[in-house]
């Protein structure tokens, strides 16, 4: 259900969402009516508008939550504080989001919000991994210099095999993983030679080198995300740095999506992993 | 670092361990390394930050996982350190961390726990510092389980 007091906003919300999974199943103008349509179509999740003609965003969130306590409402305002944000969580909404707002952004949030109908690991790969995805090739473009192809693997439930260096980052907060950036020997020499501009690097360097770019690529894919997700506050651990020769990487715990990036000196790889349980 | 941030840790090896059913651990050294750990065959390395950032491995050969995982499954004998045992090692690691983290909260240094990261191989090296961490053997029934422990 889309609420807002403003014709163009409510056309421009129904058209983002025109060409997805989401359908819009009732469209308020003010509280009132807003309460109403609640109370018969039981929407999944609800955008709310901050400024409506009879009560406010957070009064009109207040009156659906103690009808239904399990309502999912994202707050779509042109101004965005703490007060506001403070307000609005005791009023049962769940993120919040600032005008304008773009349709990946509305998109994740809804997905996120909607976990239980849609699945998780749709919204992992919706949300999470395809920012990793473009991050990956991003970093190794502005880091590497190095233009990318990619592909994306689902659930890889396996062990990962590492035959050089791979880069694992802790990541905290909800939902809690890990990311891990990894190549084999080789594409780790080209890429380090690619990042410092060197004919020959030692392997301390090259192996800096990727620790490096791992940890710069994994922050850009968890600040991306946290923009986003206003509530989430995902953190990284500091980086811990395997290598070696035919080492399995694995942790049968975790959904786990492997991002290969094919590059002119080697494939290398970045998997992210959530907690099963959080 | 301060060497007073790897009692947490241990604390927990000792508490957690006598109530999964293993004999009472102890500790049998401690010392300072740095560069890098030599896995000794299967290593969990569990990141944690917020106020203290950082990281921990739990190290131990392939005959201790599976003993360590057979005694986590009520004594079922372990053949090969398949997947249900690498599970076993991983959730014993979280709960490890677990609980010293709620250890290092009663000191003031609240954390947050990433999820384990298990490694299998021998010869595959583990850096987890820049410069120092800290280093400590536990003894389980005969079985040991090198601590190392890193705090930026």
């Amino acid at each position: 259900m889309v609420v807002d007091d403003s014709k163009i906003s409510r056309m421009m919300i129904s058209s983002m969402l025109a060409k997805t999974n989401f359908e819009v199943c009732a469209m308020a103008e003010n509280a009132a009516h807003a309460i109403d349509l609640y109370a018969k179509t039981r929407p999944d999740v609800v955008t709310m508008d901050m400024n409506l003609p009879d009560a406010d965003g957070i009064e009109c969130s207040r009156r659906i939550h103690a009808m239904d306590s399990r309502c999912k409402i994202v707050m779509i305002s042109a101004m965005k504080d703490a007060k506001l944000i403070m307000h609005g969580r005791l009023a049962g909404i769940s993120s919040f989001l600032q005008k304008p707002v773009s349709t990946n952004e509305l998109l994740d949030t809804l997905m996120i919000l909607c976990q239980e109908h849609v699945g998780v690991n749709a919204v992992y790969r919706d949300s999470y991994v395809s920012t990793y995805a473009k991050v990956l090739q991003e970093g190794l473009q502005q880091i590497a210099g190095l233009e990318s192809e990619l592909q994306v693997q689902e659930e890889n439930s396996g062990p990962l095999s590492v035959n050089g260096v791979a880069v694992i980052i802790g990541v905290v907060g909800e939902p809690r993983g890990r990311v891990a950036f990894y190549m084999d020997e080789e594409t780790m020499r080209g890429f380090a030679r690619a990042v410092l501009q060197q004919e020959s690097v030692t392997d301390a360097e090259a192996q800096a080198a990727v620790e490096e770019s791992g940890n710069i690529i994994a922050g850009h894919g968890i600040s991306r995300i946290n923009d986003v997700i206003k509530d989430r506050e995902m953190r990284l651990t500091p980086p811990g740095i395997i290598s070696g020769v035919d080492i399995k990487l694995s942790n049968p715990e975790l959904i786990a999506f492997n991002i290969k990036a094919k590059t002119s000196i080697g494939d290398i790889f970045m998997n992210v992993g959530f907690a099963r349980s959080v | 670092m301060d060497v007073k941030l790897v009692n947490p840790f241990i604390d927990a090896f000792t508490a957690v361990l006598p109530q999964m059913g293993f004999p009472t651990p102890e500790r049998t050294g401690m010392g300072v390394k740095d560069k890098h750990i030599e896995s000794l065959g299967v290593s969990v390395l569990v990141g944690f930050t917020k106020e203290i950032r950082g990281n921990v491995v739990y190290n131990m050969d392939e005959e201790t996982a599976k003993f360590i995982a057979s005694t986590m499954m009520m004594g079922m004998p372990i053949a090969s350190f398949d997947e249900m045992a690498q599970s076993a090692i991983s959730e014993m690691s979280n709960m490890l961390t677990a609980n010293a983290a709620t250890n290092l909260a009663a000191l003031g240094r609240e954390v947050d726990i990433s999820t384990p990261s298990l490694t299998v191989g021998v010869g595959a090296q583990i850096r987890i510092s820049a410069g120092q961490f800290l280093t400590v053997s536990m003894d389980l029934g005969g079985h040991v389980v090198e601590i190392d422990i890193a705090v930026e």
